[in-house]
C-alpha cells in the first residue's frame, strides 16, 4: 500500500467513530488504530525539559537582596538555581534538571505559581 | 461578608460548599491535587488551582501551601469543610496570623473541645452529665471504686487511645485479673502502665446536637441526629429527628448543647455527640467543632443552611435565627453514606473509573456528591461517592422514599455500599427504629449478604 492510499484511509478514518480497522490483502496486513484518548494526545514530543514550580507560591527570580541575570539562550548547569517560589516565609529552589540551554522563561517576576506549573523549558545539552 | 472564600478540602464537601458561596454571592476558590485535577470541584468553583502532588500530606494538609494559595488569589477567608485541616488549631491559628478568616472557630476553642479531658472536664463545669468513672488513674481501692461506678465498667489506658487499651469488666470476681492484664497491657503499648475505670454502657445509641452560636451571643441548637448505624465506628447511615428521642429528652439534649457552648465562648457551629443509653439517660461524649459529613439530615428538617450560619458567624454577623435557642422542625431525614466498598467482601475499597453514574431525584430526595460518569476515583483520599439524603413527613414514609430511591441509584464501574443501604432498610429493627450501636454487626453476622 503506498503512502498516499494510506493518507487517505487515515483520514477517512477519522471522519468516522472508528477506532480500528484490518486490512488484508494476501500475505498483506495492515492494522490502522486512531489514538482518540485525549489523555495521551496531549504527549507533545519534544527533546525540551520543563521545569515545573514545585510549590504555590510567588514566583522571584532571586532571593531577596540577590540578582539573577537569566535570559533565553544562556547555557545553564544542573542544579543551577533558576528562581524561588516564596510560600509563606519559605523559599522553595527552582534549579535546573540538566545542562542544557535555556530556551523559554514561561514566568514573569512576581506572578502566582501553581503546584507542578511549568516555568522554564531547557534543551539538554 | 467575604468577598472570596477558599475552600481547603475536596470531593462532595466542596462541592456543597461552593453550591452556597454562590447563592451568596460570594466568590469560590477551589484548591486540589494533581490526583484531583478532574474532580468537580475544580470545575464548579470561580477559580482553582492546584497545590500539590497527590499525596494528601503536600496537598490538602499542607498548611503553608494553602495560607500561599489564599494570598495568591485574594480569598478573605477559608472554609475548612470537614476532615484534612478542619479541626487543626495550627491551621486556624495561620489563617488568623495571615489576616486570613477562618470559618470555624477560634484556636483556643478548637483545643479545647478537641482536647478530650479538657471537653469532658468543661462538660462537668456546664453541669451536663458525663460518662460515670474514676476522676482520676486507680492505684489503690480497686474494687471499692469499680463497685461505685457500678458493673459493667471498663478499664481505660491513660495514655491509650483509638479503642486500644480497653477491657471490660462484668463482674467484681474479674477484676483483679483484668486489672492485672490492662495494667501491663497498657505498659507494653504505651510504655505507661496508669488505667482509669469508665463505666461500660451497652448497646447505646450515637445521639448528637448540632448547634450554632454567632460573636453577638445567639445560640441555637437543632434536634438531635440519630448516628447508631455504624460500621467500625464508621457512620453509615444518620437521620434526624431521633425514633428514641422525644419532646422532654430532647429539650434537655439541646439545652445541654447550648450549655457548653456558651460556655465555651464558641462562635461557629459544632455538634456535641452523646452516648444514650437503652433506658435514656445521656452522656456527654465529645464535640466536633467543624461542620458534619450528616449535617444534611439537619438542613432538611429546618430548612436551614449551615454552610451559610457558618459564614455568618464567621463574618461576624448574626445568625439568621435569633428568636431562641431551639427551632422548628417538619417530618423526618435519613442520610445514606455511598461509598465505593463492597461489601460482600468485607467492604473492601473498590477503585476504578465510574462508567454508569445516574442519582436519584424527585420529591424529598437530595444527593450531595462529587462523581460524574467518566470520573476515576483517586486511590489516595476516603471512599464516600455521595450522600443520599431523604426527607418525607414521617419516618415510615422517610423510609419509604429511601427505599424508592436506592432503586433509583445506578453504579457500574465500582461497588458501592448502595446493597447495604438496601439491606438495612430491609431490616425488621431499622423500620421500628430499633438500632444501637450494635446495628450493623448483628445485621451482618447470621445470614449470607444477598447478592446485588
Amino acid at each position: 500500500m503506498d503512502v498516499k492510499t494510506l493518507t487517505k484511509m487515515t483520514k477517512w478514518m477519522e471522519s468516522t467513530d472508528l477506532e480500528e480497522i484490518t486490512w488484508r490483502s494476501g500475505d498483506d496486513k495492515i492494522s490502522l488504530k486512531l489514538n482518540n484518548n485525549p489523555e495521551h494526545n496531549t504527549t507533545i514530543a519534544s527533546t525540551m525539559e520543563p521545569v515545573l514550580s514545585p510549590s504555590i507560591g510567588i514566583f522571584r527570580f532571586a532571593r531577596p537582596g540577590k540578582t539573577n541575570h537569566l535570559k533565553e539562550g544562556s547555557s545553564v548547569k544542573a542544579g543551577f538555581e533558576l528562581g524561588v517560589v516564596e510560600v509563606g516565609k519559605d523559599f522553595k529552589s527552582v534549579t535546573a534538571p540538566s545542562n542544557g540551554l535555556l530556551k523559554i522563561i514561561s514566568i514573569e517576576e512576581g506572578k502566582p505559581v501553581e503546584y507542578g506549573q511549568p516555568l522554564f523549558f531547557i534543551e539538554p545539552k | 461578608m467575604f468577598k472570596k472564600v477558599l475552600i481547603a478540602n475536596r470531593g462532595e464537601i466542596a462541592v456543597r460548599v461552593i453550591r452556597t458561596l454562590r447563592e451568596m454571592g460570594v466568590g469560590s476558590v477551589a484548591v486540589y491535587s494533581e490526583a484531583d485535577r478532574s474532580s468537580l470541584h475544580v470545575r464548579l468553583a470561580d477559580e482553582a488551582v492546584c497545590i500539590g502532588p497527590a499525596m494528601a500530606r503536600e496537598s490538602y494538609l499542607s498548611i503553608p501551601a494553602i495560607i500561599s494559595a489564599a494570598l495568591v488569589t485574594g480569598a478573605d477567608a477559608i472554609h475548612p469543610g470537614y476532615g484534612f485541616l478542619s479541626e487543626n488549631a495550627d491551621f486556624s491559628a495561620a489563617c488568623r496570623d495571615n489576616g486570613i478568616t477562618f470559618i470555624g472557630p477560634s484556636p483556643k476553642s478548637i483545643q479545647q473541645l478537641g482536647h478530650k479531658a479538657e471537653a469532658r472536664k468543661m462538660a462537668v463545669k456546664a453541669g451536663i452529665p458525663v460518662t460515670p468513672g474514676t476522676k482520676d488513674c486507680v492505684y489503690k481501692d480497686a474494687a471499692a471504686q469499680a463497685a461505685k461506678i457500678g458493673y459493667p465498667i471498663m478499664i481505660k489506658a491513660a495514655a491509650g487511645g483509638g479503642g486500644k487499651g480497653i477491657r471490660i469488666v462484668r463482674e467484681a470476681s474479674q477484676l483483679a485479673n483484668e486489672m492485672n492484664m490492662a495494667q501491663s497491657e497498657s505498659k507494653a503499648a504505651f510504655g505507661n502502665g496508669d488505667v482509669y475505670f469508665e463505666k461500660y454502657i451497652e448497646l447505646p445509641r450515637h445521639i448528637e446536637v448540632q448547634f450554632a452560636r454567632d460573636s453577638h451571643g445567639h445560640t441555637i441548637a437543632f434536634p438531635e441526629r440519630d448516628c447508631s448505624i455504624q460500621r467500625r465506628h464508621q457512620k453509615l447511615v444518620e437521620e434526624s429527628p431521633s425514633p428514641a428521642v422525644g419532646k422532654k429528652l430532647r429539650d434537655s439534649l439541646e439545652e445541654a448543647a447550648v450549655k457548653l457552648a456558651e460556655a465555651a465562648n464558641y462562635v461557629g457551629v459544632g455538634t456535641v455527640e452523646f452516648l444514650l443509653t437503652q433506658t435514656g439517660e445521656f452522656y456527654f461524649m465529645e464535640v466536633n467543632t467543624r461542620l458534619q459529613v450528616e449535617h444534611p439530615v439537619t438542613e432538611f428538617i429546618t430548612g436551614f443552611d449551615l454552610v451559610r450560619e457558618q459564614l455568618l458567624a464567621a463574618s461576624g454577623e448574626k445568625l439568621s435565627y435569633t428568636a431562641g435557642h431551639s427551632v422548628p422542625y417538619r417530618g423526618h431525614a435519613i442520610e445514606h453514606r455511598v461509598n465505593a466498598e463492597d461489601f460482600t467482601r468485607n467492604f473492601a475499597p473498590s477503585v476504578g473509573r465510574v462508567e454508569e453514574w445516574l442519582v436519584p431525584g424527585g420529591p424529598g430526595v437530595r444527593v450531595d456528591t462529587h462523581v460524574y460518569a467518566g470520573y476515576n476515583l483517586p486511590v489516595y483520599y476516603d471512599s464516600m461517592l455521595a450522600k443520599l439524603i431523604v426527607w418525607a413527613p414521617d419516618r415510615a414514609s422517610a423510609v419509604a422514599r429511601s427505599r424508592r430511591a436506592l432503586v433509583d441509584f445506578k453504579v457500574k464501574g465500582v461497588h458501592t455500599t448502595i446493597d447495604a443501604h438496601k439491606l438495612i432498610i430491609e431490616s425488621p429493627d431499622f423500620q421500628a427504629g430499633k438500632t444501637d450501636t450494635g446495628f450493623m454487626e448483628r445485621l451482618l453476622a447470621p445470614a449470607e449478604p444477598v447478592k446485588a
